[in-house]
């Protein structure tokens, strides 16, 4: 409590939040809590100061990427005149030669692979394992709920991994990978169960009544009335087998089967201080993630609240 | 209910569940359970080496006088990271929620903003923050340099850590404002009309109707930022490097012991990184319950 409230304080009474004094007219309701109600309209002083944060907050998180923009677009006898400044004589040549040099396309497949393939199937083994532990079709529920919740929170298992997958012939394979990064299904299982459980159980009665057997329903008929916690379970896998760095490090050491991560990884690792390279092969591997990011942002945001709340 | 099944014949959904479970024991729980198993041995990277049972070896070799020094060390340092982290990003997130849920343009915009570094992953984020601290002529350095001084930021000793802990806040932030974006949404109106008939402030509003409500997403928001702090270290092992004695944490010590880059005798023995993560998990069981015993108890009491 004494650790939030003053922020509490600052952001109740925002005319005083960009000065850092948040003291200043207290007791004021400059600030309207409901978003739908109107009460007293705010006076447009803190209304202000409201937006003066607001933008702050998205310089805090732009001013990077333009940055890295502003440098990928450098050549290197600009960089080096003046590495800080903005752009004068904007170039393209740099995602050319990082391209070229960084295989980014292969790298980019490689995680497309991995990235797909690993998340349906740890999406299908949640629906596999956490459908009939929803509706009890299966005897010890309780006990295979706390399993799942026991997941959560296991031990870092990076050195067993490692000498399972040397020891099933699955080291430095495609397939060992996305069979470990698959396995990895987190909260999957009971962001499903949760989810089921407000699915009426008549339908399966109906559905049963009508001949329709388990597997057909669960695979064909259940997947269309659960579609939004099915596409929360993909979107959250696939943001962790993307941007996994450490399993492609120990379980992929060939360098042609690096996901992006890696790839840009090593690649900074050749071109150490030539900035203008390493923007240019940074923007390359996050534009694909921010043209689909820009698409279905509020899809995004709004699945992974669902999927952090209930979780 | 457990008579109940509608489908004919139960095995067929037994056979689907096992299916489906088999996959996450051979890869999640077996691999779990392994870590205390092997910690009592002397495995290595190389296959096909005899594998000795060596005892509590390992966790003697962890408190010996030799490596004490440093595990004490990465334990601080891993304390550290975590406690700083779920601080700042706890407080900095409620308030950029509060700030992102009043009724202002752009905000769906901004929410976007600030969530985004979740999808660009830590390889991105690692060289970003490289750049902007590179300190040959990048923004940071120039700006150290108007008070004439200069700084290997990442590289420093006494700076390393403190930017760590900011790019993890920075970057973490997004789902702690969405979280609690989430827990603020489902605070019903009539609360704050309630308090406004009874001549209730902006301020008391947020103390005595948001705060109190808003107790459950704090619970999630730190307990989350607790357990992924104390295990998390793919950014630090982008921008410090995994042998940056700075920042070093526990996770990178099993990283580097387990995988090359550690310093010291018993480099590539995997017993011994088992070993580091049977530590690290006690460690992570006890912190988190406690702090979940903690917030539990205040949530009642508020």
């Amino acid at each position: 409590m004494s650790v939030i409230g003053p922020t509490a304080v600052t952001t109740g009474d925002p005319s005083g939040a960009p000065t850092g004094d948040p003291h200043a007219p207290a007791g004021t309701p400059a600030r309207d809590p409901g978003r739908r109600t109107g009460a007293a309209a705010p006076r447009s002083r803190a209304r202000i100061a409201l937006y003066v944060v607001m933008a702050l907050v998205v310089v805090v998180y732009a001013y990077p990427l333009l940055f890295l923009l502003n440098t990928a677009l450098k050549s290197d006898a600009e960089f080096f005149r003046n590495p800080t400044g903005l752009v004068t004589l904007p170039q393209l040549g740099n995602f050319v030669t990082a391209w070229e040099k960084g295989n980014f396309a292969a790298y980019l497949l490689n995680s497309v692979l991995y990235t797909f393939v690993a998340a349906a199937i740890g999406t299908l083994i949640s629906l596999m394992v956490g459908f009939p532990v929803a509706r009890g079709y299966l005897r010890h529920t309780r006990l295979w709920s706390s399993l799942f919740a026991a997941m959560l929170f296991l031990p870092n298992t990076l050195v067993t991994v490692f000498q399972l997958a040397l020891r099933l012939n699955l080291y430095d394979t495609r397939l060992g990978y996305i069979l470990i990064m698959a396995s990895g299904v987190g909260v999957g299982p009971l962001l499903i169960a949760g989810y089921v459980k407000s699915v009426p159980k008549e339908i399966d009665e109906a559905a049963a009544l009508d001949g329709v057997g388990y597997v057909r329903y669960l695979f064909t008929f259940l997947p269309s009335l659960i579609k939004p916690v099915l596409a929360t379970v993909f979107i959250l896998q696939a943001i962790g087998v993307w941007n996994d760095i450490i399993l492609a490090t120990i379980l992929l050491p060939d360098q042609s089967k690096f996901p992006v991560t890696l790839g840009l990884f090593a690649f900074k690792g050749t071109y150490v201080s030539q900035w203008s390279l390493l923007s240019a092969a940074t923007i390359i591997v996050a534009a694909p993630l921010l043209v689909v990011y820009l698409f279905l942002q509020r899809y995004l945001v709004a699945s992974v609240v669902g999927g952090a709340v209930k979780g | 209910m457990n008579r109940s099944f509608l489908f004919g014949r139960r095995s067929s959904a037994q056979l689907v569940f096992a299916l489906g479970l088999a996959l996450v024991v051979v890869f999640s729980l077996v691999p779990a359970v392994g870590v205390l198993a092997i910690s009592f041995t002397d495995i290595r990277s190389l296959p096909f080496l005899p594998v000795h049972f060596v005892g509590l070896d390992n966790y003697t070799t962890f408190f010996s006088s030799a490596q004490l020094g440093y595990n004490v060390h990465a334990l601080r340092n891993t304390l550290v990271f975590a406690v700083a982290v779920t601080l700042f990003q706890n407080v900095i997130a409620l308030f950029i929620a509060v700030l992102l849920n009043q009724r202002l343009r752009g905000r769906t915009a901004a929410r976007a903003i600030v969530f985004l570094p979740t999808i660009l992953g830590v390889t991105v984020i690692g060289l970003v923050f490289s750049l902007l601290f590179n300190p040959s002529g990048g923004p940071a350095a120039s700006v150290w340099s108007w008070f004439g001084s200069s700084s290997a930021f990442f590289g420093s000793p006494s700076l390393a850590m403190p930017l760590v802990i900011a790019v993890q806040v920075w970057s973490g932030i997004g789902v702690a404002v969405v979280i609690y974006l989430a827990g603020l949404q489902a605070i019903p109106q009539e609360l704050y009309e309630v308090a406004a008939i009874d001549g209730a402030g902006g301020w008391q509003r947020l103390r005595h109707v948001t705060y109190p409500l808003l107790a459950p997403s704090v619970t999630a928001n730190t307990l989350l930022c607790v357990i992924g702090a104390l295990q998390s270290y793919q950014l630090i092992y982008v921008l410090t490097g995994p042998i940056n004695p700075a920042t070093q944490v526990l996770s990178l010590a099993i990283f580097t012991q387990g995988f090359g880059g550690a310093q010291g005798g018993v480099a590539q023995s995997q017993g011994y990184a088992a070993a580091i993560s049977v530590v690290q998990f006690l460690i992570v069981m006890v912190v988190s319950l406690a702090t979940l015993a903690y917030l539990r108890r205040r949530e009642t009491q508020l």
